[in-house]
């Protein structure tokens, strides 16, 4: 171990963490530093063994319901200074007073919800704020397909008639990206579709639609991009426009990317 | 009566917040905290506790990375539960020793390692990653499973940058040692 670039340089440039110069320098010492190549074969062999290893732990579905209600009901009291009933409640005489307001409260809430739910609450200029807002919300539901299944040929199927165009559904499992379903989302205006893929037991949403309908100028090459710590990767091809988003590492988003970019039928 | 229903709006409110930080990020708080504790009932208790105090916490979350903020609060339970859970060993996990003179095996690569990294199973792999202690199990979770960033790694386990990077370096050459070493105690005949 003579090199001093094999201890941060090799893993530096594996993790993709060097910028454009520093990459390209590091490739020029490659060609001439075999224990650095060396090096770095054996750090790639390890990678694709713990990649195909599988080890995320993911929780039990029991677990999952279990860590989720605690959250929810964690929730109830996310602001700090927990609301004291007014003495209305506890009045005599005070029970149509008490119906009264419980319906005020849910009109309130109602139109509250519609609100929030209803009107854009993110600049639409920034597709991605949206793209990623709709990869978390299909992680609060719990269920993130609205067809699970791994066959394309019974989620392709499934957008017939709720869709105005035809989603291209690739089966990916043997590149080790396996389809878990799909849903529809709204986005752009438009519905559109959903597909949910696995990598390395992570949740992938990759969304597609007519290129029309954003006024999409990305190219043919994914391009990735972060949002709240989400990893996003956009392009687009033949007409359609492509959003994948996951918690995967970003090299892994972008080979999924790269794959769908490569073998998108015309 | 206007004050109540004000209020009852922002616990509404507060609780929906609350639920976009931490939900959408428990299968990254599970596996961390099960590759921690090596244990499914300890990880899920400790992933409890830790939303206990991501809610304790949640009004200093500047709401820029819910990942990394909720992954912070868990390792940093992990560590006060593996403290109360007294002296059992623990500060042996801690410190497991890294055997610098068996494993400092300079030089010598041969294609054979090469393919028993290749050729390195699943089990053998979990074996690997457990069999590191917990500074470098930490971290090369946190950069293999979960996909964090370096920057990322050094918020959650309040490490400089420079650490990450020598703690992950240290943890993959401890991890081709190991796969090495027992893979050619299991490929031999």
């Amino acid at each position: 171990m003579s090199c001093p670039e094999i201890e941060h340089g090799v893993a530096a440039y594996l993790d993709g963490e060097l910028d454009l110069t520093s990459t390209l320098a590091f490739e020029r010492h490659l060609g001439e530093c075999p224990d650095c190549a060396r090096a770095l074969a054996r750090e790639e062999a390890l990678r694709e063994a713990i990649g195909r290893a599988g080890l995320r732990f993911t929780p039990s579905p029991e677990q999952t319901r279990r860590l989720r209600r605690a959250v929810h009901t964690l929730g109830d009291s996310a602001r700090p200074a927990a609301p004291r009933w007014p003495a209305v409640w506890r009045a005599p005489g005070g029970a149509w007073r008490l119906q009264a307001l419980a319906a005020m409260l849910l009109v309130a809430i109602a139109s509250w919800s519609l609100g929030r739910f209803g009107a854009p609450r993110l600049a639409p200029d920034d597709m991605a704020e949206e793209v990623v807002a709709s990869h978390v919300r299909s992680l609060l539901a719990g269920h993130p397909a609205d067809v699970a299944s791994t066959d394309r040929h019974t989620v392709k199927p499934w957008f017939t008639g709720r869709l105005d165009y035809a989603p291209a559904v690739v089966d990916l499992a043997g590149q080790g990206f396996p389809l878990a379903g799909g849903r529809l989302d709204y986005l752009a205006h438009h519905p559109v579709a959903a597909l949910v893929y696995r990598a390395d037991r992570h949740v992938v949403n990759l969304f597609t639609w007519p290129a029309a309908y954003s006024a999409d100028h990305a190219g043919p090459t994914p391009a990735a991009l972060t949002r709240q710590g989400f990893h996003v990767v956009h392009w687009t091809a033949a007409g359609m426009t492509y959003w994948a988003v996951s918690d995967v590492a970003e090299d892994r988003l972008l080979r999924f990317a790269h794959l769908l970019a490569a073998g998108a039928p015309p | 009566m206007l004050s109540s229903i004000r209020d009852r709006l922002f616990r509404q409110d507060g609780r929906h917040r609350f639920e976009q930080a931490v939900l959408p990020h428990l299968d990254a708080a599970y596996d961390l905290a099960r590759w921690l504790t090596r244990n499914d009932t300890d990880a899920e208790d400790v992933v409890q506790t830790a939303c206990l105090r991501a809610l304790q916490f949640f009004d200093g979350f500047k709401g820029v990375n819910a990942r990394a903020w909720l992954l912070t609060i868990v390792r940093n339970t992990f560590y006060s539960w593996l403290e109360q859970k007294g002296r059992g060993g623990s500060g042996g996990e801690i410190a497991a020793p890294f055997d610098e003179a068996i494993h400092s095996g300079e030089g010598a690569t041969t294609d054979p390692e090469m393919e028993l990294l290749r050729r390195a199973d699943g089990r053998l792999l979990r074996q690997a990653f457990e069999a590191l202690a917990l500074p470098f199990r930490e971290v090369i979770v946190l950069r293999e499973l979960e996909g964090l960033s370096y920057k990322e790694i050094a918020a959650v386990a309040g490490i400089p940058v420079g650490t990450v990077m020598s703690r992950l370096a240290r943890a993959r050459r401890q991890l081709q040692e190991f796969l090495i070493a027992h893979g050619v105690k299991e490929g031999a005949p």
